[in-house]
């Protein structure tokens, strides 16, 4: 195995230099075509918001394409200076760059662990590289065990379980109150950066209705433009609240603009045996806490919300030991049967040419016995010759064997090759 | 008559097949993985099976208390088998299968218990002179079935608001449909049992008002656990459409109601003759 995964993720570079190296289509497909034209390499580009990643993969009898010549390489398709890409370049060789990608499409090396979206752009990474005729035996071989490996850690252990965002913690939420959406209402209240993104979650959800209330009527209007909602004028907020099954608060108020009373005077009464779900993401909160009763009226702030991601984020890290164990098992698969499909016809090879020269040898004193011995001392002459040959044969194999399990039989491979005098 | 090896089967064989499936679900939820889930429908399936045996080779009575309570057992097992296919991810026989082993528990301890042996062959309840009673302990079934469905979704609401209030993660929890999916279904089985039961419990009434015999049930407990599940439900029926009760409270009166269910169904019936009183 002659593979190579350089790159650079969130913990080796800053931002601005991963921002600079960021593939577009065009200069994917150019780094595509360079990368096995010039390295004569099998070549996968992954690139993420989180990392940028070269999979090179080179026949074993030829030198490994190294982090420098890759940095070279970047600075070249981005024009960014070499030496500015150089000390943030990891480099993981054979065995280990096996581990690695199985480690990112699983979700291992993910700033969010265990989040899924990352087996996706695998995926579409392999398939842009397949397309464009870049990979070769090694990375065909390579990606799909990726991502068999990565749907088999979200299987057998609970690293991609649960929510580790807020927005996904509120919309867990909502599905244990809930169960259709199309004739719900989603009431938003202010304009607060935590609400925006809330609610993008919670659109996926495809509500019948999204009303966006302000105290500024702009800034209503703009948010309501960007989500197709309904501007809903301030003074009207308790009415508002009676048509909403969703709330999502997020003003900037110093008072509650819900407390307890106002809400049991204004609104409930008007509202029926509705239930209603308020997200106060407000700080100080929006909503009087005490309206939560779990049954017609639950009220989640965003310690809520948070405690839950934390929890959730905390429950996937226990699974780590069994990912890794799942990610281990796989890598030593992977080299195993990538030894073996190396091997194979080296070992068929050789076996061959020793079973030839074992006919040249045997064949005239066979001859020259005929009749002088009988059958059975015959075919026991024979015998001793092919046990002689196994036994010598053993030892080679067995070594080329063993190397390969490590995934280091390259120099084995061509010593055999010498020594018996095969052709590659 | 001869009888067949089908016809050896007991509580016992279709009682356990539910134990074992309810234990699998439980197994399923501490750790999930296909092949729970697939074991626990296969022996709900077998316990389906031999209880759908039993009913057909004994053709319990509708009108005696054990045959309520193993056919109410046999329309709950469809329940469970039809939640576990269609809400796979849910707890759902966790909360059914506990209800469907106490009935066929409380059936098999009525039969035990003596005055009770199932006949093989054409069941005497056919027969005309019982056939109000039949009428009227099957209407009560049908009835029961919506109590009983009521109750097992007001069970899983309560939780599911327990819950809420609390605020637990939705991910460290079991399962459970919405309040909003829960409520629907607690709503749908009211409006189905409230008019079965009234209808039930007017024919019983009459029965037994020109049953000058059995004149003195009235005061049995049958009869006023009867008379007092259908007053729950009126009262029900009150709250969920003429006032605005909590949710939460109408699944309380739910659970009362299926009390006073098992109550009416374990009590002696007043309307049945022969073996089944």
């Amino acid at each position: 195995m002659n593979l190579r995964a350089i790159g650079c993720n969130v913990q080796s570079a800053a931002v601005e230099l991963r921002e600079k190296l960021a593939f577009d289509a065009d200069k994917l497909a150019h780094a595509l075509a360079e990368l096995p034209a010039r390295y004569g390499a099998e070549a996968v580009v992954l690139g993420t918001c989180n990392r940028v990643e070269l999979y090179l993969a080179r026949p074993e009898e030829e030198a490994a394409v190294h982090s420098p010549l890759i940095a070279e390489f970047l600075a070249e398709i981005h024009n960014v200076p070499a030496d500015d890409i150089r000390p943030h370049l990891y480099e993981y060789a054979d065995a280990e760059a096996v581990r690695h990608i199985f480690r990112v499409a699983s979700g291992l090396d993910s700033v969010v662990l265990g989040e899924t979206q990352i087996a996706g752009q695998v995926k579409e990474a392999f398939e842009a590289a397949l397309k464009a005729g870049a990979t070769g035996p090694l990375l065909n071989a390579l990606f799909p065990a990726a991502l068999r490996v990565s749907k088999r850690v979200r299987t057998e252990t609970k690293l991609a379980e649960g929510h580790v965002s807020v927005s996904s913690a509120a919309v867990d939420f909502i599905r244990e109150v809930f169960d259709t959406f199309s004739d719900k209402t989603v009431l938003v209240i202010g304009a607060g950066e935590m609400g925006r993104l809330t609610l993008n979650h919670i659109k996926e959800l495809k509500p019948a209705r999204v009303l966006v209330t302000n105290r500024s009527p702009e800034r209503a209007a703009a948010l309501a433009a960007q989500h197709n909602g309904q501007v809903v004028p301030w003074d009207r907020l308790d009415d508002a609240l009676v048509e909403a099954d969703i709330v999502l608060s997020t003003t900037g108020a110093p008072e509650p603009i819900m407390p307890r009373r106002r809400f049991d005077e204004r609104v409930r009464p008007r509202r029926g045996n509705r239930t209603l779900v308020v997200f106060d993401m407000a700080v100080p909160r929006d909503f009087d806490p005490r309206l939560h009763d779990g049954d017609r009226v639950s009220v989640f702030n965003v310690d809520d919300l948070n405690r839950v991601a934390d929890q959730a984020a905390a429950e996937r890290r226990k699974h780590i030991p069994a990912a890794e164990g799942i990610i281990g098992a796989e890598v030593t698969r992977f080299v195993q049967d990538w030894a073996r499909r190396q091997d194979g016809p080296l070992i068929g090879q050789l076996m061959a040419e020793a079973d030839r020269l074992r006919e040249t040898i045997l064949a005239p004193v066979l001859a020259r016995l005929r009749g002088k011995l009988t059958p059975a001392e015959l075919e026991y002459v024979e015998g001793a010759f092919r046990l002689f040959q196994n036994r010598l044969l053993h030892g080679p194999i067995a070594a080329l064997s063993e190397a390969s399990r490590s995934g280091h039989a390259g120099t084995l491979r061509e010593a055999v090759m010498k020594l018996f005098g095969l052709k590659g | 008559m001869t009888v067949t090896p089908l016809q050896g089967v007991t509580h016992v064989c279709f009682g356990l097949s539910y134990l074992v499936a309810f234990l699998l679900e439980c197994g399923r939820l501490a750790w999930p993985g296909g092949a729970w889930r697939w074991l626990g429908l296969g022996f709900g399936t077998v316990g389906l099976l031999t209880h759908t045996l039993y009913i057909v080779f004994h053709q319990p009575t509708p009108a005696a208390p054990y045959g309520s309570l193993l056919m109410l057992a046999w329309v709950l097992a469809l329940f469970y088998l039809y939640g576990t296919v269609h809400h796979a991810r849910q707890a759902w026989a966790v909360f059914v299968l506990p209800v469907v082993i106490l009935l066929v528990g409380l059936s098999f301890a009525l039969v035990s218990s003596g005055g009770v042996s199932p006949e093989f062959g054409v069941p005497a309840w056919v027969s005309g002179e019982r056939l109000w009673g039949v009428i009227h302990g099957t209407l009560l079934l049908l009835g029961a079935v919506g109590v009983s469905v009521g109750f097992l979704a007001s069970v899983m609401y309560l939780v599911q608001a327990r819950r809420l209030r609390k605020k637990l993660n939705p991910g460290r929890v079991i399962p459970l449909l919405s309040l909003e999916r829960l409520e629907t279904m607690n709503r749908r089985a009211l409006f189905l049992a409230f008019p079965l039961l009234s209808a039930g419990l007017l024919v019983g009434s009459v029965l037994l008002r020109h049953n000058h015999d059995i004149g003195g049930n009235w005061l049995s407990l049958k009869v006023l656990s009867t008379g007092g599940l259908w007053v729950v439900f009126l009262v029900l029926v009150y709250l969920r459409y003429g006032s605005r009760v909590p949710p939460r409270r109408l699944a309380w009166l739910s659970v009362a109601a299926f009390v006073l269910l098992l109550l009416a169904l374990i009590s002696a019936h007043p309307f049945a003759t022969g073996g089944a009183s």
